[in-house]
């Protein structure tokens, strides 16, 4: 509110002293800020409850597809209730779920359907002033009543390293019974818990948590200070992520109130309805006195299925793309968000020295969108931001479609600490030999785990389940981490049980002498993900001829 | 737990200093009045709630130039000064610099008790309101007339803005049709195709 004072001069304290203010005044002005923030954090949790509201009812919607109501799952047909599409969303629903409504328009009234969720969804840009705003105006979402002080606790651990996920069901119920007996979280120690793999998140939700934990990569590249340097300050801006408070941004991003998508949908809606990709939600804000630019990103929607069950475990990378390439050299990269397309991100991330004219001569703000999976990260979807705009313009909130990957993705994709290297396979299902060919071509970027600097690697070969019990191993390539093999070995199996088994492949150092050492595994099959399982699906669809696809190694044992 | 309410609109009081914008906000939140003079010191708010068709409205008013969030602006004149009328214009000019556009406006012609004192014409002021396409009312905070009309006129007036842009804005698609056959949906990933094996 200060920031207009000076404007006061021209009105009615237009006839006062324009000298320093005397100390009752401040007090008064101090005191109408108070109250009118006690007034905004009022309304900010009244916001915040209209949004929940809204959050429920969409989680509790069945969305089961096109023959069945939109929120409680029933199907249409002659026993079942008619069907009715929502005007808003263009979804099937039942008139149980669907409010009929005269819409007042140019060309006089006529009747429509909304279904519960675009209605109550209307109802709280009313209510909320996003009508006005044009967006969700600061919200706090309320703490849940139940178990709050356990509920705050668990807040203030999780802001140290977990990501917060409200959808997802926490089976770590072992770690948080651990930290719960010591009052003071150790960061370093919990986090080396899960370094080691032992926390039971990582297990339960069955991630290579090791490989992006912000510590591991600080350690990494600690021979870069700067890099260091913005690690260590992201990494703060990343603990007082408004994770549950204070957060912004509109529940349905496809009721834009904006006058050009008015425009866009009366012409033809479709065009920003659904588009291939998906939506991200972010806000920039550029602060040209600190040369920093903040990016808040809040959620992504619609975004691609990576495995069977229709998920993706989504995480975004971002960075800024200058002329010359990107600014930093690591991406930054936010939490998973795990078994859902449609994520909650809600982390902020700061990028330091910011020059104005670095924002002025074509610089874009990246964001990718990956999914999260320890033998590589599939791409989601990626959103370029012309910052130009942002520079003159202060705080921007925007929806921004995804768009198709280019080589800042991959980029994205590969930055981060990827130790075990990676290994080129091909399959083919021969249906002559009516078994599963499995090419090893080559590893590149293995560790060495030799006094010498090199590995002497070869790859260990079996299927599970396989009736013939069969293993093999490539022949051994010394002094190298780049190994080129180029070997076949054939598996004899059905294509109808090659959908339930997995290919494990690992790689060993041979050490002559002693036990060999690991140098990281494989396993494909068709609970796979992204890329492997299409390698995977192809494979059976297409048989007789190979499907070459890279592959990231994991660090993580295979037991026998 | 404070007083539940449907909507927040956030008001605001401009206009010369001395023409009774503090008057008016002390006469629509605690009905009384002061008629010592004592300019505001850089900002101040009253809160009150009111209800129209069954909806609880809380408005927060303003006495400041502060532009941002505000749905509705009233402007202030005093009829005994005809600078204050004058200043009206640019003012007008100032919220247009600064204000959301789709801020409702009204035009207050203060003071009408006065009406021995008075230098502008009711007419000048209902003249002036259509050139700009606003709502206009004389309003005497001193003896209450006219002050309650004027912010339940522009909240409803906001309230019908707000309906209207909630059903208008929404993309017309002709009708409600009961479609018999719903196309099936293209599959959005590879994955989908791949899984009718």
């Amino acid at each position: 509110m200060f920031g207009n004072l000076d404007k006061l001069h021209t009105g009615w304290s237009s006839g006062k002293p324009t000298g320093t203010l005397q100390p009752e005044e401040k007090m008064a002005i101090l005191e109408v800020i108070q109250r009118n923030e006690l007034l905004e954090t009022a309304e900010r949790q009244r916001v915040g409850r209209l949004v929940e509201r809204v959050e429920k009812i969409k989680q509790r919607a069945a969305e089961c597809g096109p023959r069945y109501c939109r929120l409680c799952g029933q199907s249409f047909g002659l026993l079942g209730p008619s069907k009715l599409i929502c005007d808003d969303c263009q979804k099937p629903v039942c008139s149980k779920c669907s409010i009929e409504l005269h819409s007042r328009e140019t060309t006089g009234t006529r009747d429509i359907w909304l279904c519960k969720i675009c209605s109550e969804t209307r109802e709280m840009w009313k209510k909320t002033g996003a009508w006005f705003f044009k967006g969700i105006p600061k919200y706090e979402i309320p703490q849940q009543r139940t178990s709050s002080s356990r509920q705050s606790f668990r807040d203030s651990k999780l802001r140290q390293e977990k990501p917060v996920k409200l959808g997802i069901k926490c089976t770590d119920t072992s770690s948080e019974e651990e930290d719960e007996s010591t009052t003071e979280v150790d960061a370093q120690k919990h986090s080396t818990a899960v370094l080691n793999g032992r926390s039971s998140y990582c297990s339960a939700f069955n991630v290579g948590g090791n490989r992006k934990h912000p510590l591991v990569n600080r350690q990494n590249s600690a021979t870069d200070t700067q890099s260091n340097q913005t690690n260590y300050d992201w990494e703060t801006a990343s603990i007082s992520t408004t994770n549950r408070n204070g957060r912004r941004g509109s529940v349905t991003s496809s009721m834009s109130m904006s006058e050009t998508s008015s425009a866009n949908s009366s012409n033809g809606m479709g065009c920003y309805r659904e588009p291939c990709f998906g939506w991200l939600e972010l806000s920039v804000n550029y602060s040209e006195a600190d040369h920093t630019l903040d990016c808040s990103l809040l959620r992504a929607r619609d975004l691609p299925t990576m495995d069977v069950t229709g998920h993706a475990d989504p995480f975004c990378k971002t960075n800024i793309i200058t002329p010359y390439g990107s600014k930093q050299q690591k991406w930054f990269a936010t939490k998973t968000v795990h078994k859902t397309t449609n994520p909650e991100f809600n982390e902020k991330v700061r990028f330091l020295g910011v020059e104005p004219d670095e924002l002025i001569n074509g610089s874009m703000l990246y964001v990718v969108i990956l999914d999260d999976d320890r033998y590589g990260h599939d791409f989601l979807g990626a959103a370029k931001i012309n910052l130009a705009p942002i520079y003159s313009s202060g705080p921007h909130r925007m929806t921004v479609p995804l768009d198709v990957e280019d080589n800042f993705c991959v980029e994205a994709a590969m930055s981060g600490p990827w130790l075990f290297g990676q290994i080129l396979i091909a399959l083919c299902y021969n249906t002559k030999r009516r078994s599963l060919i499995v090419r090893i071509d080559k590893c590149t970027n293995l560790m060495a785990k030799d006094k010498n600097g090199f590995s002497d690697p070869f790859v260990k070969l079996q299927m599970r389940p396989d009736s013939q019990k069969k293993k093999f191993k490539s022949s051994i390539k010394w002094r190298t981490l780049n190994p080129i093999f180029n070997e076949e070995f054939a598996f004899e199996t059905r294509p109808n049980d090659l959908d339930k088994q997995l290919l494990l492949l690992t790689v060993w150092d041979k050490d002559l002498g002693k036990s060999n050492d690991f140098l990281g595994s494989l396993i494909l099959g068709g609970n796979s993900k992204g890329r492997r399982l299409k390698q995977w699906k192809d494979c059976i669809r297409m048989p007789d001829c190979f499907h070459e696809q890279w592959h990231c190694l994991s660090g993580e044992h295979i037991p026998n | 737990m404070a007083k539940t309410y449907d909507y927040l609109f956030k008001l605001l009081l401009i206009g010369d200093s001395g023409v009774g914008k503090t008057c008016i906000l002390f006469r629509f939140s605690e009905d009384a009045f002061n008629t010592t003079f004592i300019s505001t010191i850089g900002i101040d708010f009253k809160i009150r709630t009111i209800e129209l068709d069954g909806k609880k409205i809380k408005l927060q008013i303003c006495t400041t130039a502060y532009y941002r969030g505000a749905m509705g602006i009233m402007l202030v004149y005093d009829i005994t000064q005809e600078k204050s009328f004058e200043n009206i214009k640019n003012w007008i000019r100032n919220i247009e610099e600064n204000a959301s556009a789709d801020v409702e406006k009204m035009l207050l012609g203060n003071k009408c008790e006065l009406n021995e004192k008075r230098q502008v014409t009711k007419e000048r002021g209902e003249q002036l309101a259509v050139e700009y396409g606003i709502k206009f009312m004389e309003t005497s905070a001193k003896a209450s007339v006219n002050v309650e009309e004027a912010f339940f006129t522009l909240a409803s007036d906001i309230k019908a803005k707000m309906e209207k842009r909630m059903d208008v804005n929404n993309p017309p698609k002709g009708g409600h049709q009961l479609r018999a056959t719903e196309p099936a949906r293209k599959a959005d990933s590879w994955l989908s195709r791949c899984s009718l094996l």
